[in-house]
């Protein structure tokens, strides 16, 4: 039946391939006669609808059950996922044994048929798992709804789709009904290039007062929000959620690649040392829990790896750590300083690597990337480039010199030679410069009062290691200086093999940035950066999916918006009128009211929701939310209540979202979302490190939501196309889409725009079209085959050669390196200082920040350590996720929630008898900002450090089914129908109410008006230092 | 302790050999027809990462009724040297099952090929299996007011697939497989590692190959 499979690489399904897999059917029937099944009394247990699941697996489609390879959305971790569907209805959720991530990097190969891949045994993690139960969750809207009384009440009625459309267009005194008499202007107000504030044309025109923010964006969708909000309406503020994602580990890479890169992680497959700092690898993560926490720990208890967790807690991978480092939180950067003193001391970096000027030079040395190390950076007070790179151009007074330098069109970096003079880094033949060094040069033409003080990248670096002494990092981080001594020797040791695997609690809190930078550093000085068994970055997308034979990108009409965020990331504060106007008042010009973020990664939805509050620096008009739980997700989330509930502040609020939750219980408009099984299609790139892949996601099943009288679905991109023809926007509609030859095709549907990507995927790969067989397959078992129409006939055979398989994964994971070990798709330059940050000010004191790595405080916005001001809570609040769950929404997965009815506050046994606290005990956790506390109950466990109180995300609810709200007609509403309502309304789940939210304890920041507290370079939401005091509560 | 009851291949063969006359003279199972069928779980302790994977896709394969978990994952999280352990437990399959004859209704059974069964048609839910199961991996379906357990997912098994548990498990601390087949992965498993029964428990078909550090208290 399927003998020819091909498995390239013997034993990747080893375990159970033999007695499962290889023969499929046919062969393993044999090895289970049915005289043999009769043996015992077999009963299968009344339950009819397994037993007939068990009899029909794998059978072909068109008879009982379909199969669909698309990718997963439990988490962002982006795995495969095999769905299997009978009768309509998704009953079981597998692996796809294509997907590098269900194979722990080890996938069957990419020409195997798709029919012999169906048998095959592919793991998928609990959260996958319980995609029936996000699909088919009974609080799920079908319909959208309308506040149909003040924001907050939750009260809530279903509207017409034609009535959403126009409303939200074109305002009105839209909530008159309950008396309600203000006006609300609608989209079409925003349509105009009139400036906000002409006294400060900086912020551009009215069109960014439109905001959308994204919660769960996925490359595929992002881009068709993307189209619609800034290329068609024309706004800037299309703000993603990078900063609660995790920005401070991204900025610390950020820094060290320029921004060119912002996840690195140890290579999982082939390193020998990994280093884990604030990365729950067993838990979470990206690639995830199936992926590379069962990567390494396959590889542990194989023998060829060790692995040491810098944290708080001791994780889950504790079990098989080789050291535990507890360290204080917010502290990784005093002991990645540490580590990197030690390292540089002992003089057991990587010499070559880092005396390497230029790619040239790092490439003879067989290396994928090479650093500024030798780069000598002005040290010279009162150079108008103090703080910057050298440019050869600074060293030639006379500006002709300069134009006519003929070798490189840049102005090249200097570096010192042997001799101690200048060359440009990148002349031919330079194959080694002077690491430590300093120097006062003179430029030509000058005398010595022109001389310039000048030291290289590394010099300045390790000035900065050497300002503290290692017994005063080791007393900062509370670790011993022994075991920290211990670590950056065994580190060191193993050279290229050894690397930091760093993730959101490497730097979730102010100063961050300079902690993950110290962090990622410490690969660069043993050089395992970019190389084979070292610190990876991703390999990116098999090919391009909005360009090709369809151009999903641009369209006649299109904008391009200009202006200032209303986050203020990517923005200079010093060229704000806000900035001239205190400067022209006879003032310095600091501090800005809010902070401005001008060196960020970016994603920052905190400090737009901060800027929405606070009106600053312009008002919201309009704001988009997309599967976006703010209150809920954000630390201190509970402070913008306030702002989301007032039509003053916030005059129109647009939900797009599976259910109600604890922000859009506030919104005006709540549209329904589309879950991953029934849309959000999407073109998913590796996580760092390595591979080079695509995995496209379409949908399982129809979708479940209502539909437009034209038998749309109501989902976001419905909404969004509707509201464009509407307003007339162009990029959507009749003739949307150019097509190459110069004709046009339209954009009525959300399958218009995505399956041309897909197509478009296919050609750039050049992937061969699909046999007959597997185009059978793919045309009836996937619903995306309904609009083959769409595209040409050799177009859909290639895509479905990509369908029948999930994506494009025809690499393999060795495919990256080189013979020599380096990443193919590596870094080109990492920065050992970078003078982008040290151009960036403190928009708070007007203060430059530092280009290298340097111990930074936890401290607010005005500079005052938290530790300090909130005595009165002795314990740091530490946060984690839970390997069953995501974010806001997985309290709808219900076999989870059976594990894990509830979550736990941990404390140290040290803490607990100070305290008096048993386990198991009931107690209130208060902090400055949540006084009146919350309640939970105690676990007392050595695996938290002493001083820190460990809560997980994940309960906690007020909403998503928690509480029960008067939403009219809500058994049409909902999808569980009568089952989960009442005269009233929605009747709520207490159980769904379980357990304790620790970002309602989240620290604010007091001088900026009691926001969450965020780090002021780059915008980094704090996770980290938030005081709590515990109490029992009969007392 | 943990696996302070560390068997021998040899023991562990005699335990599991069907009493059928043709196995029962010998103690080799490579001697054994290939098509008759003995079903092993072994866990590698090593590679667990406690993620409940296989806790989960064991709720979405047998649809077991609220509150009952067949197989789960315990996590030790108290041990005085800060590291967290994990156990994965499900029905041992014992060889001689302490829940069969406690049974009234005699609604377990034995197979041949090592799993223990409840039969559903005769079970009334009455709970004394519950009670005499060493391994507390009984439970009563309050819905359907049976007994529920492990079964090794024998309809899948059927099919020709793994137990649920054992497909998801990413990292293939669950090794399962026919020890009478000599090239079964489990078979050279267990010719390959160190491994034992859980604490001072009946022997069946559920095996551990303990953690080669075991650093503080243990907890298997």
């Amino acid at each position: 039946m399927f003998k020819n499979v091909r498995l390239s690489h013997k034993g990747a399904m080893r375990p159970i391939r033999r007695l499962f897999c290889t023969g499929g059917l046919a062969f393993a029937a044999s090895l289970f006669l049915p005289t043999h099944l009769r043996a015992g009394k077999i009963s299968l247990k009344g339950r009819v609808s397994r037993q007939e699941r068990g009899q029909t697996t794998y059978a072909r489609s068109g008879t009982q059950s379909r199969f669909v390879y698309t990718s997963c959305l439990g988490c962002n971790a982006r795995c495969g996922m095999r769905a299997q569907v009978q009768g309509g209805t998704l009953v079981e959720v597998s692996g796809n044994p294509y997907h590098p991530y269900n194979s722990a990097f080890n996938p069957i190969d990419y020409t195997t048929p798709s029919e012999a891949s169906l048998p095959l045994a592919s793991p998928v993690c609990g959260k996958a798992k319980e995609a029936p139960n996000i699909l088919y969750n009974p609080y799920r809207l079908l319909k959208p709804l309308k506040r149909s009384g003040a924001r907050g009440t939750g009260k809530f009625e279903p509207i017409e789709w034609a009535q959403l459309i126009t409303e939200v267009a074109e305002g009105g005194q839209l909530f008159k009904s309950f008396g309600d008499q203000r006006y609300y202007p609608g989209l079409r107000a925003y349509m105009k290039d009139d400036l906000i504030d002409p006294a400060a044309p900086e912020l551009g025109t009215v069109r960014n007062q439109v905001v959308f923010i994204g919660g769960r964006d996925q490359a595929g969708y992002k881009e068709f929000t993307d189209r619609f909000i800034k290329d068609a309406f024309g706004s800037i503020n299309r703000i993603s959620h990078t900063d609660i994602c995790g920005l401070g580990f991204r900025m610390g890479n950020f820094a060290l690649t320029d921004g060119k890169q912002v996840e690195l992680k140890a290579d999982p497959v082939n390193a020998e040392y990994i280093l884990v700092f604030g990365a729950n690898i067993y838990e979470a993560l990206q690639p995830g829990i199936n992926t590379y926490g069962a990567t390494l720990a396959a590889r542990v208890a194989e023998g060829k790896l060790k692995f040491t967790i810098v944290d708080p807690r001791s994780t889950n991978a504790s079990v098989h750590a080789h050291r535990l480092l507890p360290v204080k939180p917010g502290e990784d950067g005093a002991l990645a300083m540490c580590m990197l003193r030690r390292i540089i001391e002992t003089k057991s970096y990587d010499v070559a690597f880092l005396r390497a000027p230029n790619a040239s030079a790092a490439a003879a040395l067989g290396r994928g990337s090479y650093t500024n190390a030798t780069h000598l950076v002005i040290c010279e007070e009162g150079h108008p480039h103090n703080g910057r790179m050298l440019r050869w151009s600074d060293l030639q007074l006379e500006k002709k010199e300069v134009t006519s330098e003929a070798a490189p069109a840049e102005d090249p970096f200097v570096v010192l030679n042997d001799e101690g003079g200048a060359e440009p880094h990148n002349i031919g033949g330079l194959q080694s410069a002077a690491l430590d060094a300093e120097a006062r040069l003179t430029p030509a033409g000058g005398t010595a009062k022109d001389a310039i003080t000048v030291k290289t990248a590394f010099r300045i670096m390790k000035e900065e290691l050497c300002a503290h002494r290692s017994e005063y990092y080791a007393q900062r981080c509370g670790v011993e200086l022994s075991e920290i001594i211990a670590v950056a020797d065994e580190f060191s040791a193993y050279g290229h093999k050894a690397a930091v695997c760093q993730y959101h609690g490497a730097g979730n809190y102010p100063g961050g940035a300079y902690a993950a930078y110290a962090i990622a550093l410490l690969n660069v000085l043993v050089g395992s950066i970019d190389m084979r068994g070292g610190y990876l970055k991703g390999g990116g997308a098999a090919a391009k999916w909005n360009e090709g034979p369809y151009d999903l990108k641009k369209f006649p009409g299109m904008r391009k918006p200009s202006g200032v965020r209303i986050s203020r990331e990517k923005s200079v504060y010093e060229s704000s009128a806000e900035y001239a106007r205190k400067k022209a008042a006879g003032g310095s010009g600091y501090p800005a009211e809010r902070p401005w973020f001008a060196f960020t990664q970016g994603g920052l939805c905190v400090e737009s929701l901060s800027g929405i509050a606070q009106q600053y620096p312009y008002k919201c008009g309009v704001l988009f939310t997309y599967y976006f739980n703010p209150i809920y997700s954000i630390p201190g989330g509970d402070t913008f209540t306030r702002a989301l509930a007032d039509p003053e502040v916030l005059p129109l609020h647009i939900s797009i979202d599976v259910g109600i939750n604890e922000s859009n219980l506030y919104a005006d408009y709540i549209v329904p979302a589309l879950t991953y099984l029934e849309g959000q299609y999407a073109f998913l790139t590796p996580h760092a490190p390595g591979m080079k892949f695509t995995a496209v996601r379409t949908p399982v099943v129809a979708p479940l939501t209502g539909h437009t009288i034209d038998g749309r679905p109501f989902s976001l991109e419905t909404f969004l196309i509707d509201l464009a023809k509407q307003l007339a926007l162009p990029g959507f509609g009749e003739g949307a889409l150019p097509l190459r030859d110069g004709g046009h095709i339209s954009l009525h549907r959300a399958e218009d725009y995505y399956i041309r990507g897909i197509a478009n995927l296919a050609a750039n790969v050049g992937l061969p079209e699909a046999d007959s067989t597997e185009l059978r397959f793919v045309e009836a078992n996937y619903p995306v085959a309904d609009y083959k129409h769409l595209i040409t006939p050799q177009e859909w055979r290639q895509c479905c050669y990509l369908l029948a398989r999930g994506g494009v994964f025809n690499r393999r994971y060795e495919d990256d390196f080189d013979s020599r070990g380096a990443h193919k798709y590596g870094n080109e330059k990492l920065l050992v200082y970078n003078e982008r940050m040290a151009g960036a000010i403190n928009s708070i004191t007007g203060k430059r920040f530092k280009g290298s790595v340097c111990l930074a405080d936890v401290t607010d916005s005005y500079g005052t350590p938290v530790a300090k001001t909130d005595t009165d809570y002795p314990l740091t609040l530490v946060t984690y996720k839970m390997n069953v769950h995501a974010q806001s929404r997985s309290g709808w997965h219900k076999w989870s929630m059976e594990v894990f009815p509830e979550n736990y506050v941990y404390l140290h046994p040290q803490d607990a008898r100070q305290l008096h606290i048993d386990d198991g005990e009931r107690v209130c956790i208060t902090s400055r900002h949540c006084t009146a506390g919350v309640t939970g109950t105690t676990r007392i466990s050595p695996s938290v450090r002493p001083g820190c109180a460990a809560i997980s995300f994940h309960y906690g609810h007020t909403q998503l089914g928690a509480s029960s709200l008067a939403v009219q007609a809500a058994e049409t509403v909902f999808l569980g129908g009568q089952r989960i309502c009442d005269a009233i309304g929605l009747r709520g789940d207490p159980k769904l109410g379980a357990g304790i939210l620790p970002n309602r304890l989240g620290r604010l920041d007091v001088p900026l008006g009691n926001t969450p507290l965020v780090d002021v370079l780059s915008g980094i939401p704090d996770f980290s230092s938030t005081r709590v005091a515990i109490r029992p509560l009969k007392s | 302790m943990p696996f302070d009851h560390a068997l021998t291949r040899r023991a562990f063969l005699q335990t599991i050999v069907p009493v059928s006359a043709a196995a029962a003279s010998s103690a080799v199972a490579s001697t054994l027809p290939e098509k008759i069928c003995s079903w092993v779980m072994l866990i590698d302790l090593n590679r667990c990462t406690g993620c409940q994977s296989c806790t989960i896709a064991c709720k979405a394969e047998s649809g077991a009724a609220r509150g009952v978990l067949n197989t789960r994952v315990l996590v030790y999280d108290t041990n005085a040297d800060g590291r967290i352990k994990f156990l994965p437990t499900l029905c041992n399959h014992c060889d001689t099952p302490a829940c069969l004859p406690a049974c009234p209704e005699t609604a377990i059974a034995k197979r041949e090929d090592g799993i223990v069964t409840i039969d559903w048609a005769l079970c009334v839910g009455e709970g004394a299996c519950v009670q005499a199961c060493p391994y507390d991996a009984c439970h009563i379906d309050t819905v359907n007011v049976k007994a529920d357990k492990c079964d090794f997912c024998l309809d899948r098994l059927q099919a020709g697939r793994p137990p649920a548990c054992v497909e998801s498990c990413a990292s293939k601390a669950r090794l399962f497989g026919n020890v009478f087949d000599p090239e079964d992965a489990v078979t050279v498993a267990l010719k390959k590692y160190k491994y034992t029964v859980r604490n001072g428990l009946p022997a069946g078909r559920v095996f551990y190959i303990p953690r080669s550090e075991v650093k503080g208290g243990a907890n298997v």
